[in-house]
């Protein structure tokens, strides 16, 4: 077990490193470097050329270009991202006050896309062939297919400005404290949110569903006679969803690109409503750091996905 | 064990059945009835293009889809308006008999918008995702029945591609790359050619181990003219199914991006760009005409496409019947 994780992870690095090393490229291509980014454009102009090289000099932006980019990268590993073009801000400051939004979104919509999207799947397999299921099919599909920046726009015209239900954005209001005063404002995001991931998840577990109701292990337990429903539930439902629930790392971008465009519809303040503004302002260091970050947060997933796997299914670690 | 619940019929009346007649039982009996006709094997079309005219969902999707095609390609006839003509005298009209879909801001006709758009989004769709595949499928295919150098480095490169969220990836080409029509398209190819290369080296992987392979080799065939003659048509289902799919994809983020003002540039009228102003909440709030039929029609129209995609899978790969 533990050779396998070993050997995934000696996999990862290596890609890893190649991403980091593309998104310093990406950085350096774009225009604009460190003093740039320190000094006001309009008094750029008015200063002595040979001063600015002196202070690109002592910045060590004259060294050449893999010095650069080692010193990038080990400020990158300690935890220091570099600077925002706009108002110098540290990026690792900008992160660290915009990802609880995000990850309450995000944690929100995820439980209950994999709550409703299993059920709702298991339910289509259990009445396949019915009008249950192919009406299920239908509104999967529906789900995928209406752009969810447009879901986000009928929620807020119906429930925000006609019925006044829910606020339009925003994540909080002066004064608000807890975590229920907020509620109201997380409501819509997190559930325009879900739609998407709602419908992935329920094809999935439609599919694993048949899958497990397929073995003979479900035949056994039917002809010793146990009632139906212990059937379906106990032995069925309970082998199809270990899998779904273990994909949920796979959801993970589909969530990160979710949030990007629903954080913006909602005013939602986290990282891809930062993100939009970034890549607006053409902010390229703050675009290229998040970029980095979600980048290895999908492949952390991707490998936590891959060891959890390894440890329900023995023959995965013994088949490669 | 699920027996249909549905009544279906007045047959049942007639012959008291012991169980319930389903879609299924009648689509039987149509096949039934074909074969005692002498018509069954009367080769005429594929099996593949029969199965896909069976699927209700499938066809409805090529109706739709081609009815939102023709529309925007017949937009010249089907409209007198200009989609970018501005009128003052006739800003933010509701829907009318002179503007079916009442107009802007500006006081642009939205139905012509909408017709005019479609060209620009179908375009984009349709061709980042057929220029996407013939990337992937270049090769895809030769890498997989070959290998070597070639095969590892494109494997490394899809790898990292794949490992952006794909948004995250085009918006940060975008904004080095800068907005336009031909570089948006640019960037949907170059994120997209990853998974249908994926797709296909896989597919040639397993088409490698076919006899008539071993056997066009001892012929003395070139290794391209097998890949890409033989190889090819029977992958050829698989690919058709992911160009479909990717399609809907890049239609939809065509939207989202021009939705948030990142995608096609303001001036040309695509989908996603007649959206835009409904970042506004006063528009949201007191104009639905402008944000709400043509998100209906990019709804439907990804919808359809997604239709069709799965009724290909269904024709072509019999194992993924659900």
């Amino acid at each position: 077990m533990l050779t396998y994780i070993i050997r995934r992870i000696l996999i990862l690095i290596p890609m890893a490193f190649a991403i980091c090393f593309l998104v310093y490229l990406g950085l350096e291509l774009t225009p604009g470097d460190a003093v740039s980014h320190m000094i006001n454009p309009d008094s750029a102009g008015s200063m002595d050329p040979a001063q600015l090289e002196a202070l690109r000099q002592s910045l060590g932006l004259g060294q050449p270009f893999h010095v650069r980019f080692w010193a990038w990268f080990t400020n990158l590993m300690q935890g220091n991202f570099g600077y925002s073009m706009s108002g110098g801000v540290p990026i690792a400051s900008i992160i660290a006050t915009r990802l609880p939004a995000t990850l309450e979104l995000a944690a929100v919509a995820l439980v209950f896309s994999t709550l409703v999207g299993s059920l709702l799947g298991v339910l289509s397999a259990l009445k396949r062939g019915s009008k249950t299921d192919s009406a299920l099919t239908v509104v999967g599909m529906l789900g995928v297919s209406i752009p969810e920046f447009f879901f986000g726009l009928v929620a807020i015209w119906v429930f925000a400005l006609n019925l006044g239900w829910f606020p339009v954005g925003g994540r909080s209001m002066p004064g608000y404290v807890t975590f229920w005063d907020r509620l109201p404002h997380l409501v819509m995001p997190a559930m325009v949110l879900s739609i998407m991931l709602t419908a992935g998840v329920m094809r999935y577990a439609r599919s694993s569903m048949l899958d497990a109701l397929s073995r003979d292990f479900i035949k056994t337990a039917r002809s010793k006679g146990l009632p139906e429903w212990r059937v379906n539930l106990l032995h069925g439902f309970r082998v199809a969803l270990t899998p779904v629930v273990v994909l949920i790392g796979f959801r993970l971008p589909v969530l990160i690109g979710g949030s990007v465009i629903i954080e913006q519809v909602f005013q939602w303040p986290g990282i891809g409503n930062e993100f939009i503004s970034a890549v607006r302002s053409q902010d390229y260091p703050v675009v290229m750091t998040i970029a980095l970050l979600s980048v290895m947060a999908v492949l952390l997933a991707s490998l936590i996905v891959d060891v959890l796997t390894a440890v329900i299914d023995p023959r995965v670690r013994l088949g490669d | 064990m699920s027996i249909n619940q549905t009544p279906t019929d007045q047959t049942r009346i007639h012959t008291p059945a012991p169980r319930r007649r389903t879609r299924l039982d009648a689509q039987f009996d149509r096949i039934r009835a074909r074969e005692e006709a002498g018509l069954a094997r009367s080769g005429s079309g594929s099996r593949a293009v029969r199965k896909f005219l069976n699927n209700r969902l499938a066809v409805f999707g090529l109706v739709v889809f081609s009815i939102i095609l023709l529309a925007s390609i017949l937009a010249p006839i089907l409209t007198p308006y200009d989609p970018n003509r501005i009128n003052l005298r006739a800003i933010l009209q509701p829907p009318s008999w002179e503007h079916w879909f009442g107009t802007d801001r500006t006081g642009r006709d939205l139905f012509a918008r909408v017709l005019y758009g479609g060209r620009i989004s179908i375009l984009v769709g349709l061709g980042s995702a057929l220029l996407a595949a013939i990337i992937g499928v270049l090769i895809g295919v030769y890498s997989g029945y070959v290998g070597g150098w070639l095969d590892a480095l494109a494997m490394r490169v899809s790898e990292i591609v794949m490992a952006f969220p794909q948004i995250i990836l085009v918006l940060l080409l975008v904004s080095i790359l800068g907005q336009s029509l031909v570089n948006l398209m640019l960037i949907f190819t170059l994120t997209g050619w990853a998974g249908i290369y994926r797709m296909a080296r896989a597919r040639m992987l397993s088409i490698r181990e076919e006899e008539y392979v071993l056997a066009l080799r001892s012929f003395g065939l070139s290794r391209p003219l097998i890949a890409y003659k033989h190889m090819l048509p029977n992958a050829l289902g698989p690919i058709m199914v992911n160009i479909t799919l990717s399609t809907a994809a890049f239609i939809l983020q065509e939207a989202g991006l021009s939705f948030l003002g990142l995608g096609v540039p303001l001036s040309i009228p695509t989908w996603g760009n007649i959206l835009n102003v409904a970042q506004d909440i006063r528009v949201l709030q007191t104009a639905w005409w402008i944000w709400l039929p043509v998100g209906a029609v990019i709804s439907l129209f990804v919808l359809s496409v997604n239709f069709i995609g799965d009724g290909l899978r269904d024709a072509t790969d019999p194992s993924q019947q659900g």
